[in-house]
This record gives structure tokens, sequence and C-alpha cells, in this order.
């Protein structure tokens, strides 16, 4: 693969990469170095990639790897939470409407940071990037089994919290 | 799609028994129009995936970036090869040369050793040598006798002090 070919066919899934390793990480500029550094371990690998039936998800389990170290390095968990990039694109909203809008999804994020970080890895790459259970079963190298107990669990508990959010306004 | 329908997805979703197809309906119910007040909390939760679906990388200067770095790691890798292979032969060059340089030696105190020609000439001087050595012997004797008093000495001394231990 040349370099052309690798900006037309990797870079585009660099913000599927970024938003994943944000996921672990809570850090815009944590996230961005896991990316670049993803991105050139590709580069060096991309022989390989022929080989690989699904590199995209090649490509996301490399993030998961590359998070997880740096997390262990920093020794640390997600503390910082996510606030930017919250904004709703829906029209004819009064400001009141908006700033409640706004805190609602503030208080969703909290709650899946609050997730073991399987759950949050899972309902992350299935409800907000769309992949199939093989592909989050390869990205992550679990079975099936696993996955689909995870997903159950983070979404029953997503439930369970949204419910109490809206009763006590937690 | 009406409200009804919506619910018997959203219970399917939460069992996980939603395909994406289905779940993709979900989210662009929500995103698209007012939902009855009953929903609102899953159309905030669908609204939030749809929101950070679309967050991105927003650095303009990050594709250059990359490139860069894959280039210029691309060129690093190439001169550590390179430096690599030069060490190889240096230390083969080195090695090469000192190995020429033993033999050499040896060679010259090979030549060195027969030194006489002349059989009587190299008899006299062997015997002239061992002189030397049995002199030297000589005085070494000297010497060790010296050292033998001392041993004698002790021997004598250690019954002694063994029977006073003994007492």
């Amino acid at each position: 693969m040349n370099l052309e070919a690798f900006q037309n066919r990797v870079m585009p899934v660099k913000n599927k990469l970024f938003r994943f390793a944000l996921r672990f990480l809570g850090n815009e500029d944590e996230a961005k170095d896991v990316v670049q550094e993803v991105l050139i371990k590709v580069w060096n690998g991309r022989d390989q990639m022929d080989e690989v039936q699904n590199w995209e998800a090649w490509c996301m389990r490399i993030t998961k790897n590359l998070s997880l170290d740096r997390i262990r390095s920093l020794n640390r968990r997600q503390t910082q939470p996510i606030e930017s990039g919250l904004e709703v694109r829906q029209h004819d909203l009064t400001p009141h409407e908006t700033t409640e809008q706004k805190e609602s999804m503030q208080s969703i994020n909290d709650l899946i940071a609050t997730l073991p970080e399987k759950q949050r890895q899972i309902i992350h790459l299935r409800d907000i990037e769309g992949y199939s259970y093989t592909e989050i079963c390869e990205i992550l190298e679990l079975d099936m089994n696993q996955v689909k107990v995870n997903l159950f669990r983070a979404r029953t508990a997503v439930r369970e919290k949204l419910i109490k959010i809206n009763a006590y306004g937690l | 799609m009406d409200s009804k329908k919506i619910e018997e997805l959203l219970e399917k979703y939460w069992n996980c028994e939603t395909s994406l197809e289905e779940e993709k309906q979900l989210r662009d119910y929500f995103q698209a129009r007012d939902v009855p007040q009953h929903l609102k909390e899953p159309a905030a939760l669908f609204r939030y995936f749809e929101s950070q679906k679309n967050r991105s990388l927003q650095d303009r200067a990050f594709d250059s970036e990359v490139t860069r770095n894959i280039t210029t790691g691309k060129t690093r890798r190439l001169l550590y090869n390179t430096m690599r292979i030069a060490a190889g032969v240096a230390v083969l060059i080195i090695a090469g040369w000192f190995v020429r340089k033993e033999i050499h030696k040896t060679d010259t105190t090979m030549v060195a050793v027969d030194t006489y020609d002349d059989p009587k000439q190299a008899f006299e001087e062997t015997k002239k040598a061992l002189l030397m050595i049995s002199s030297s012997f000589g005085k070494a004797e000297e010497q060790a006798k010296k050292i033998n008093l001392f041993n004698e000495a002790q021997q004598e001394i250690k019954p002694k002090t063994q029977k006073v231990e003994g007492v």
C-alpha cells in the first residue's frame, strides 16, 4: 500500500478511532496521540493488511490496546468527563430547551462513564458506531456470548439509571 | 411509524434483540420529531448516541502531522538499518585486522627461535643457559633452608603448646 492509498482508505476512519480512544481516555489530547500512534502502527504493518479480513476492526483493536496501555502507564481511570461535543442538532428549540437538552446529554454521558469498562466499550461500539456483534467480538477479542451478556447488562443499567434520573432528577 | 411500534422496538432493544437496522430506525425516529412524554428518556439516550456519532477529530494539522511522521519514520528506519550494517562491517574489518596481526606475530617468533646455525655454538649457549638456571636454583635452596628452620621450630613448639592446653 502506498501513501496515497493509505490516505484514502485508512485516514477516513480516524474519527471512529478517535471516538473510541476518547471513550477510554476521556481526554481529547491523549486520544489524539493514541490515534496518531495507531495510524503509524497501521502504516508500519501495512504489508499484513491484505491478510487481515476486516482491517477496520483491526485498527479498532489496535486503538483499544494502545488506549489500555496508555491508561495503565498513566495509572488512572477516566476522570475527566467528555464535556464538549454534546450539542444536539435540533431545530426550533428555545434557549431553555437547548440548555435542558445539554443537561440531559451530560447526565447520560456521566452514567455511561460509570459503567464497567467492558460494558462501556460494547455500548459504544454497538450504539454509537453501529458495529455488528461479530465485528465487536473481533475488536474486543471476546466471544459472542460475552459480548451479548455485557451489552445486555449495559443496556439494563442504562435503562434503570434513566428511570431514576427521570423520577428523582438525579 | 406510530409510537406503539416504537415501544415494541424499544422493548426489543432493551432485551438486545434488535438488529442494526432496527436500531437505526429507533435513532432516526427519536432524532426527527417530538416524542410523547413517556418516551422522553429513551429519546434523550438515542439523541446522545447520535450526537456522539458526529464527534470528530477537530484538528486540521492532524493529517499532515501523521503523514510527516510516517515519512520521517521511513527515512529514520532506513538510516538505522544502514548504520546497523555499517557497524557489522566495521566489526568484521577490525576482527580481521587483529587476526592478521596475530598470525603475523607468531610467524616472526618462529623465525626468532632458530637463531643458531652452528650446532657447537648452540650447545655452548644451551650450557650457559642451564648453568645459569642451576646457579639460581642453588640460591633458591639456600633461601629455602632458612624457611625450613622456621618450620622445624614450629614443629617443636606445637606439641609443647598442646600439652599446656591439655593441662
